[in-house]
């Protein structure tokens, strides 16, 4: 591994440059074209005459790379600005606890996921042959393809309308019943994608020979491909760890809006068509810093599953 | 997002408080209020979990919200912070449920026969407050007193604190323009007499100015607050409004607890929640988790059937607000009066109204709503004659259909949908007048610019009143030279009534000019009057005296909660 | 070593003038598998719709009819119709045709073009090339996708759609709203082709160490002989299986962005438009055909996308057999 190190060095000062990069073109995408956030917030009284003012009074009528200068100035000193649309709150004081909200039911999600995923997966390999392979891995892919907007709409009526078994949406807490329509939403499509993995690899050690060794010996059969299965799988399922956290840290908008669920996802809409652009930014650099980080990860993970690419040759970067 | 849409999003999973949702929908029909707009795609889903402590319990009253811009008077320009703010804080005076101005913080109104209205020679008039002696700041029982309301005033006007309403509600008062421009540092038009008298100063008669000191910009603040914590008071406003805030917990709720010392009498319900988290309400509220809802499109048959369950606790109101059809009248093809008016007979709206909006909302026959002094029930839109909307347009300099340049129509849409009912009209243009309309949904940011920078063929959106006075709407609209005019319509004579209304002394007389520029803004379909608002709620039985008052204004005061 | 021997079988069969093609082969076996084959005709069906929408359609997407709202199936109207009595069969047939041309043409630009361009690119020249492809990937990748486009969409659209030459351009292929087309799929493909360069990147980087590429090297094979002959063909398969996938990932946020109002404008009609309008729960309870139709139309599509793709990785990857 003598590469690795160098290597992980190397990406992480790129970090940086991607982040002002990043966040210099949503900087500019937010600011370019009609709308700014004080127009927005006027409501329906325009005075262009009043817009100018108080554009002017909070400088947003400078220079387009003299803002850019100040906010990047500020991020430096730790102040991620204000939001327009919420009082004037610290923009940090928006995001985090929205991400937090977004980041537990995402959790949740992905223990779903692999909850009902490894065990299908390794299900349908165990019964590769007969029509329970195709079928369980059908029906999961099948959940995967319908839309959350259409998914989302039909538990409500059926779990909450029709049987009253759950309330309408909101948020409590992780622990809550209204953690459970969302949850299943966001968890179900993407078990197919876990079970195919899981399928994939037992069915390779199960050809495998020490499954005969095993045999032979007497282990446990059980034992040995749990074992083996686990290991082959350990490298791809950290891949999709990786990214799927990464996702469902952005937030799921439609089953957070469909559900009113304080999250991540809602407010980087709501704060787009409100133009809060401090809002925007500041989420685009926590979001930006965790898949800049989550892509090295990524990129080192792929370095252990296929060893034919090489570190140490510079052209690896 | 057109209104029926926007409407039923609105209506249907509408967090907003009752007032405000129902304004909300109305706007969001009209397309008027970006604000709400923005607010339209979060009102998808629903409610907090809180609602199993049971409907009404203990004098806590439930009500569907969304969360406020800000809670600063100054800065308030939306329906969903003024919801709060009207009863966080108070004013001089304020509006009653039936639209009377009345004194609040003000010891009673001042008037001409009261001498509290002055004419000095200069031409000014000068209106003297007495103050109530026993009015308090909810947190720290200080007294109120004349130059709270000074410093107020001129903070909203400050330019550094970037208040953009401030000059158009209180720009009125002499030396108020100056201080907005930074050119003084102190309003010459409010006068500290003493402790409790307070005088203002304004520079012409004009009728509408107590009307417009009933809006939030005019409402007192606590100095020692503002001062002390510049930049978060307002999270926690100290006011003295019939209610005082207890917690706002950002997109999920705020709870507002009564104000036990309220000088206008204590309210009754001690606690009210508003529920921000969104969702659909009418299925919080057949969950018992909420105790008023918005009524849909979707829902308002199951509602209206005599045999459910809803149907008798279904409350309606109309409320002063309308959408409209705004043509610019600077560009091609309607800067010809004839082609405005062929659009105008060439659409049903009776038909979509009953047919798209379930006759949830009335159709609206002229500028002044019903409800506004003014309104003129003999007034009549533009009537549904496809026959004559062919005559005119071929009357037109353009000869007829084919002679147009490609016409668009304009308006927010926030959702995937332009309302359906503008889908309907731009298919009856097509129908009637042979001419095809392009539909352009834009978001609001985009619209209000193109608006304001004359770019719109023809636009939907919608207006709501701020105070009741027709000047509010006909003056602010189609005044030449107002910076609201959108539709940049300019006609001497409608100018000189909007002139001599401005100070019209006499009611009856100025009501009456009103309506003849109402008449003359029909007659050149500047723009085609599509619906008034109207509110479909459903009100839990055991909450009684909730009100739909026609604007946002204080009302929680008034409700009563029987166990 | 599967890789290396699939790349083996090619250049035998290119030095030994074969004319099996592995592409045929493996087209060969897909057929074998029912569900496949289901899953393909499906897309067939769907894409033929969407294409001569104007001709299967049986009435006007915008055609309505105040007297007859939102009606279930019924024989005039097989899928009932809509809030303005408008037949919901044809707005669905034209919904399609909304798809295939965005699912199309992102898939041309983004997926195809960008993806395997750079990703060929990046593994092949290494290097500064590489790098720089990589950061810039890179930045794409941590940008937040959904808000941007939105954002983009709403800032830049009303710029664009006041150019004459596209307004022109939109006559002349009878295409309605074609600027709202062309911000969306450029838009998608500047975002979608990181993930597809990438896992091509890393293909050609093992491939390029493996002997017979060193050794056509070593002979003086030009880079472009190099490219077509030998690494372009052993990563056809990746190609493929990630197109397919693509496809229904595409279509997915086609829908999003449309659901949003930054997508296409109404009238032409798109699923985004017709789940938007069918999905909130009351609409649901009261009138469930204006959900329900388009939404099992649009999960059907992406499951046969989804199940096509799941095919052909059966197929193409050795391994998985």
């Amino acid at each position: 591994m003598q590469g690795i190190l160098p290597y992980i060095l190397r990406r992480l000062l790129w970090a940086p440059l991607i982040l002002i990069a990043v966040s210099f073109i949503a900087f500019t995408v937010a600011r370019y074209g009609p709308g700014d956030p004080i127009s927005v917030a006027m409501g329906q009284y325009r005075d262009p005459e009043a817009l100018a003012r108080v554009r002017h009074e909070k400088g947003l009528d400078k220079p387009l790379l003299d803002q850019y200068r100040i906010y990047i100035w500020n991020v430096l000193h730790g102040d991620l600005g204000e939001s327009f649309r919420f009082g004037a709150r610290p923009v940090s004081e928006i995001i985090f606890p929205k991400m937090w909200v977004s980041a537990q039911l995402g959790l949740v999600a992905l223990i779903i996921t692999f909850g009902v995923g490894i065990p299908v997966g390794i299900l349908a390999a165990l019964k590769q042959g007969s029509w329970m392979d195709p079928a369980s891995i059908s029906t999961f892919l099948f959940f995967q393809s319908v839309p959350v907007l259409v998914t989302v709409p039909v538990m409500l009526l059926v779990f909450v309308l029709k049987l009253h078994w759950l309330p309408t949406g909101g948020w409590e807490g992780i622990f809550s019943k209204h953690i459970v329509i969302p949850a299943l939403a966001l968890s179900l499509p993407g078990v197919a994608g876990v079970a195919r993995l899981m399928r994939a690899t037992t069915l390779d050690v199960l050809k495998e020979d020490y499954v005969r060794t095993a045999r032979a010996k007497g282990l446990r059969e059980f034992t040995v491909v749990s074992q083996h299965v686990a290991r082959n799988a350990l490298l791809p399922m950290t891949t999709i760890i990786g990214i799927s956290l990464v996702t469902l840290l952005e937030g799921a908008f439609f089953t957070e809006t469909l559900l009113g669920i304080p999250g991540i996802g809602r407010l980087a809409f709501e704060s787009v068509t409100s133009r809060d652009y401090d809002v925007i930014l500041g989420l685009t650099l926590v979001l930006a810093s965790a898949f800049i980080v989550a892509n090295i990860v990524i990129d080192i993970a792929y370095t252990f599953i296929d060893p034919r690419v090489r570190y140490q040759r510079s052209a690896v970067i | 997002m057109n209104r029926l849409t926007g409407f039923v999003l609105a209506v249907v999973v509408v967090l907003v408080l009752a007032i405000g949702a129902i304004s909300a929908v109305v706007i969001v029909r009209g397309g008027g209020e970006e604000t709400e707009q923005q607010a339209q795609p979060t009102k998808a889903a629903t409610a907090e979990g809180g609602g199993e402590t049971g409907g009404g319990a203990a004098g806590q009253l439930r009500l569907p919200g969304s969360d406020p811009i800000t809670l600063d008077p100054a800065l308030a320009t939306d329906a969903a912070s003024a919801t709060y703010i009207v009863e966080i804080f108070g004013g001089l005076v304020t509006i009653d449920p039936k639209l009377n101005i009345v004194a609040d913080i003000a010891s009673e109104l001042p008037t001409r026969e009261n001498g509290g209205i002055v004419n000095n020679p200069d031409g000014t008039v000068t209106y003297t407050f007495h103050l109530r002696d026993n009015v308090v700041f909810h947190n720290t029982s200080r007294l109120v007193t004349a130059s709270d309301f000074k410093y107020s005033m001129e903070r909203a006007l400050n330019p550094r604190t970037a208040s953009t309403v401030a000059e158009a509600y209180l720009g009125d008062i002499v030396g108020a323009r100056d201080m907005v421009r930074g050119r003084a540092d102190e309003v010459r038009g409010i006068e500290v007499m003493d402790d409790f008298t307070l005088k203002l100063t304004i520079d012409a008669p004009k009728p509408y100015f107590l009307a417009k000191l009933t809006y939030p910009t005019a409402f007192v603040v606590d100095r020692q607050q503002v001062e002390a914590n510049p930049r978060n008071w307002s999270r926690k406003p100290n006011g003295t409004g019939p209610y005082k805030m207890r917690e706002w917990r950002l997109g999920e709720q705020i709870t507002l607890e009564a104000n036990e010392r309220y000088h206008l009498g204590k309210p009754s319900v001690k606690t009210v929640t508003f529920l921000l988290a969104g969702g659909s309400v009418l299925t919080m509220y057949e969950n018992n988790e909420i105790d008023v809802a918005g009524v849909s499109v979707n829902d308002i048959d199951r509602v209206l059937d005599p045999t459910s369950n809803l149907n008798a606790e279904y409350v309606t109101g109309d409320d002063l607000s309308i959408s409209y059809i705004g043509f610019n009248t600077e560009v091609e093809p309607f800067n010809d009066p004839k082609v405005r008016q062929a659009f105008a007979h060439a659409v049903d709206r009776e038909k979509i109204a009953e047919v798209v909006l379930k006759d949830m909302l009335p159709v609206a026959q002229g500028v002044i709503m019903s409800g506004l002094p003014g309104h003129n029930p003999q007034s009549a839109a533009l009537s549904f004659d496809p026959e004559l909307a062919r005559q005119l347009l071929k009357e037109s300099k353009y000869g007829g259909p084919d002679g147009l340049p490609t016409v668009t129509i304009t308006e927010v849409g926030g959702g995937a949908n332009v309302g359906f009912d503008t889908q309907a009209m731009v298919e009856m243009w097509k129908e009637n007048l042979g001419v095809e309309v392009e539909i352009e949904q834009t978001e609001a940011a985009t619209f209000f610019e193109d608006l304001d920078t004359g770019r719109l063929h023809m636009f939907v959106t919608g207006w709501i009143m701020d105070y009741p006075d027709p000047e509010d709407i006909l003056d602010i609209h189609f005044y030449s030279q107002s910076r609201l005019n959108n539709t940049r319509y300019s006609n001497p004579e409608l100018d000189a009534l909007l002139e001599q209304a401005r100070t019209e002394q006499d009611v009856n007389r100025r009501l009456s000019l009103y309506q003849q520029a109402e008449q003359i803004v029909i007659e050149e379909a500047v723009w085609v009057p599509l619906y008034n608002g109207r509110d479909h709620a459903l009100v839990k039985p055991y909450v009684k005296g909730f009100e739909f008052p026609p604007m946002v204004i204080p009302h929680l005061r008034h409700v009563t909660i029987e166990q | 070593m599967a890789e290396a021997e699939a790349a083996a079988e090619t250049l035998d069969e290119v030095t030994l003038g074969a004319r099996r093609s592995p592409l045929g082969l493996a087209f060969r076996r897909l057929l074998r598998k029912r569900i496949a084959v289901l899953a393909l005709a499906f897309i067939a069906v769907f894409y033929f719709c969407g294409l001569f929408a104007p001709v299967v359609a049986p009435r006007s997407y915008t055609a309505q009819d105040l007297d007859n709202v939102l009606q279930g199936p019924s024989l005039a109207h097989p899928l009932g119709t809509d809030r303005l009595g408008r037949d919901m069969l044809s707005r669905v047939i034209w919904a399609s045709r909304t798809t295939v041309i965005v699912t199309l043409a992102t898939l041309v630009t983004g997926g195809l073009v960008l993806s395997v361009s750079l990703g060929l690119l990046a593994g092949y020249m290494g290097g500064k090339v590489d790098t720089a492809i990589m950061r810039v990937g890179d930045v794409f990748f941590a940008l937040p996708g959904l808000p941007m486009l939105i954002l983009i969409n709403a800032t830049l659209k009303p710029r664009v759609v006041e150019q004459a030459w596209i307004k022109n351009l939109e006559d002349w292929l009878r295409v309605d709203g074609l600027p709202d087309y062309i911000l969306i799929f450029g838009a998608l493909s500047l975002f979608a082709w990181v993930g597809g360069a990438r896992i091509i990147r890393s293909q050609i980087l093992a491939l390029r160490e493996t002997e017979y590429v060193v050794a056509a090297r070593a002979m003086g094979a030009s880079a472009w002989r190099v490219i077509f002959r030998h690494l372009l063909p052993n990563v056809s398969n990746i190609i493929i299986v990630g197109l397919s996938a693509s496809l229904g990932a595409i279509a997915g946020t086609e829908i999003a962005l449309t659901w949003f109002g930054v997508g296409i404008q109404p009238p032409t009609p798109s699923f985004g438009a017709m789940l938007y309008d069918g999905g909130s729960i009351r609409t649901l309870q009261a009138n469930p055909h204006l959900l329900l139709v388009p939404g099992a139309v649009v999960a059907t599509l992406i499951f046969a996308f989804n199940l096509l793709g799941d095919a052909l990785t059966d197929v193409l990857t050795p391994r998985a057999r």
